[in-house]
């Protein structure tokens, strides 16, 4: 009841206010369309890698151009040797060349006919671009599983799972840049609760009988809704950018769903915090860029030394993006990602827990 | 509806040795008060007295450091949330959904404390005319003008019929229209709510309020009625004489005569307890001042406060 009529007041106070309103949908909108904008250059030519095919039978040729050369951002090029490749390589010519060894078609149709098949690629690239050599080893990983249907060593993929072959920079890394844009909602949360509070409206409320618990729910359940809307206006862009997304559409909602609630608890947490909107800023900053920063969305922490990569384990941010990277790109379901899942609604639950708790200290000094 | 506690008579507000320090910094310090049920009660003081410190710590906004109070018998630190129930608070600063028109503020506040749509509709609408509000229901809070969003927080206060209703300054920074205006909306609130308020107005204090708590520094430095405080100034009257030609001879009689003669230019001020009006002007004539005004100044709230304070009662 009090929960719903706070709810209530916050949103008509932000649909009547063409500014704030302005911010909290414009954002998203802006964000992603300038997210596609920056990759919607002709991802035909993203990676040049080369092969050298060893192998010369009719499924070596037919992974080259069926499979490798339909990849919209490799660049495909046949090399006869290893040396010229190398040296193309060296000179930033390529980022990666593959070798298909002899023996490669005939494994793979051994697998197919359901026999045991033991099958290597072997992957030279440029490790001076980490970033690059990243993404590239998933694509190459990705549709050399989808060829062979079956593991092909380059790294370590424990789930032989469906792989969507025509797999674009924009699917790689969507997920991420929604997980980025759902750690914006930090500062917008805790700035929702700071206005009023600073403003003495706060003050007033809780001259009432209005309780902690009503508080912090009725300021959630209006961020609630501004999380979904921004969630849609996330989901809907990247499919119109032309995002592929295999799997469950409602799982990845629910991801993303539950990465905004991790936020807003952040932002109620922030909120408990401070006095003013001006003690609350920065310490918000403080909290979501270095968050992104560990999250994966700009950089892949796999490639983080160990005890920076169990820090930033211990935030959902990461989980988000591994668990969403999962639905939408590789398509996988609930039971892949019920680790990262529950650690998502565990983290919600806590931060909530923990907001709650603060709200209540700083509610009567 | 929630059983009363014995109150033992008939008080409203009561303080036990109620004090709050903020690191160190003593805000308010051991004030005892008794408020009767339906009584108008002004706590005056300047900036930084502790006026809005004892009101948030019996709003149950803050925890006192030490000391307690009740309020219709109900404990500030045992039972806040019964507290909190029967009180009434307009803020100093005025806390309103800009974005909201004044019905809807009103609501909020009203399904807050559990008031049906029913009682809602028809209290707000009395409020709002005694209050003289109801011209912009509609309008967004943002476009009132501060004596409007002043009243408006007003009448937040009392849409839940509270028992006791706590103004903190609710007329500040306002033009003395705007003032006269919300003065006269108090006076009506008179004797059917027990009302605390807060202001730095000596005026204020001496135009509602039935008794006068006078805060310095965190302490109660006096209390009573206006013509109580003042008349412990009785011993002090001041007259005010506009004259031309007072001679140093002249001058230095009066002192003789009176406790305290300054000059200032062609004005005298002569203090004493006992002031014959009559005798002192024919006097300074018959001494050759051809005197052109003269009054005998009452006392005022301010002189109340710097004689016992040595502070003058500003901004």
């Amino acid at each position: 009841m009090r929960v719903w009529e706070l709810c209530k007041r916050n949103l008509k106070e932000t649909y009547r206010d063409p500014l704030g309103m302005g911010f909290l949908l414009g954002f998203p909108l802006v964000f992603m369309l300038l997210f596609g904008a920056i990759f919607s250059g002709d991802n035909t030519a993203n990676f040049p890698i080369g092969v050298i095919d060893e192998d010369h039978t009719l499924l070596s040729q037919a992974f080259v151009n069926e499979a490798l050369a339909k990849v919209s951002v490799l660049k495909v090029t046949r090399y006869d040797d290893i040396d010229t490749a190398r040296k193309d390589l060296r000179f930033g010519e390529l980022d990666a060349y593959i070798v298909i060894p002899p023996g490669f078609g005939q494994q793979v149709s051994q697998n197919w006919q359901g026999g045991k098949a033991d099958i290597t690629l072997e992957m030279t690239y440029d490790e001076s671009n980490i970033q690059i050599s990243e993404q590239l080893i998933s694509i190459i990983n990705a549709v050399a599983r989808a060829f062979a249907r079956i593991e092909i060593p380059l790294t370590i993929n424990a789930n032989p799972i469906h792989i969507e072959t025509k797999i674009t920079y924009v699917d790689f890394i969507g997920p991420g840049i929604i997980i980025f844009g759902l750690l914006i909602l930090i500062p917008t949360a805790a700035r929702t609760v700071v206005r009023d509070k600073e403003k003495g409206f706060l003050a007033r409320l809780l001259t009432t009988p209005t309780r902690p618990v009503d508080f912090i729910l009725g300021y959630s359940l209006y961020l609630v809704v501004i999380t979904i809307a921004q969630i849609i206006i996330f989901m809907v862009i990247a499919w119109l950018l032309g995002m592929n997304i295999v799997g469950s559409l409602w799982l990845a909602f629910l991801i993303f769903f539950l990465t905004g609630l991790c936020s807003v608890g952040l932002g109620m947490v922030v909120a408990s915090l401070s006095k003013t909107e001006q003690q609350a800023e920065p310490l918000c900053w403080l909290i979501s860029m270095p968050l992104a920063m560990l999250s994966g969305c700009w950089f892949s922490i796999q490639m983080m030394p160990s005890y920076l990569r169990s820090f930033a384990n211990a935030f959902p941010y990461a989980h988000a993006i591994d668990a969403s990277r999962g639905v939408l790109i590789r398509g996988v379901g609930l039971e892949a990602i019920n680790s990262d899942f529950l650690f998502l609604i565990g983290w919600t639950v806590a931060i909530f827990a923990i907001g709650i708790i603060l709200f209540r200290r700083s509610m009567r000094s | 509806m929630v059983e009363q506690p014995k109150t033992g008579d008939d008080l409203a507000i009561q303080t036990f040795n109620l004090s709050r320090t903020f690191n160190g910094l003593v805000a308010v310090d051991g004030i005892e008060l008794n408020i009767r049920k339906g009584e108008l009660f002004a706590l005056l003081g300047p900036n930084g007295a502790g006026k809005t410190t004892t009101i948030n710590m019996l709003c149950c906004l803050l925890k006192p450091s030490k000391g307690t109070a009740q309020i219709m018998g109900y404990d500030i630190l045992k039972q806040p949330y019964k507290v909190k129930e029967i009180i009434g608070v307009s803020p100093q600063e005025t806390a309103i959904s800009e974005h909201l028109n004044s019905q809807e503020n009103i609501n909020l506040i009203g399904k807050i404390h559990g008031t049906s749509s029913l009682e809602l509709r028809i209290r707000s609408q009395q409020l709002l005319e005694t209050m003289g509000l109801t011209g912009r229901v509609r309008d967004q809070v943002r476009k009132f003008s501060g004596g409007m969003k002043r009243r408006l927080n007003i009448v937040m206060a009392l849409i839940h019929n509270p028992e006791i209703l706590f103004l903190d300054e609710p007329t500040l920074g306002l033009d003395p229209q705007a003032r006269r205006a919300i003065w006269e909306y108090i006076i009506q609130l008179k004797g059917k709510k027990t009302i605390l308020l807060t202001t730095h107005y000596m005026d204020e204090a001496d135009f509602l309020a039935d008794r006068i708590g006078i805060i310095d520094e965190g302490k109660i430095v006096a209390l009573g009625t206006s013509s109580e405080l003042k008349a412990n100034m009785r011993e002090r009257n001041t007259m005010i004489v506009s004259a031309g030609n007072f001679t140093q001879k002249l001058v230095d009689e009066m002192r003789e005569r009176y406790a305290e003669v300054s000059l200032n230019a062609d004005t005298m001020l002569i203090t004493d307890s006992q002031l014959d009006f009559r005798e002192i002007v024919d006097h300074l004539q018959s001494a050759g001042a051809i005197v052109r005004s003269a009054h005998i100044k009452e006392p005022t709230l301010e002189d109340v406060f710097l004689h016992l304070t040595g502070k003058e009662l500003r901004e």
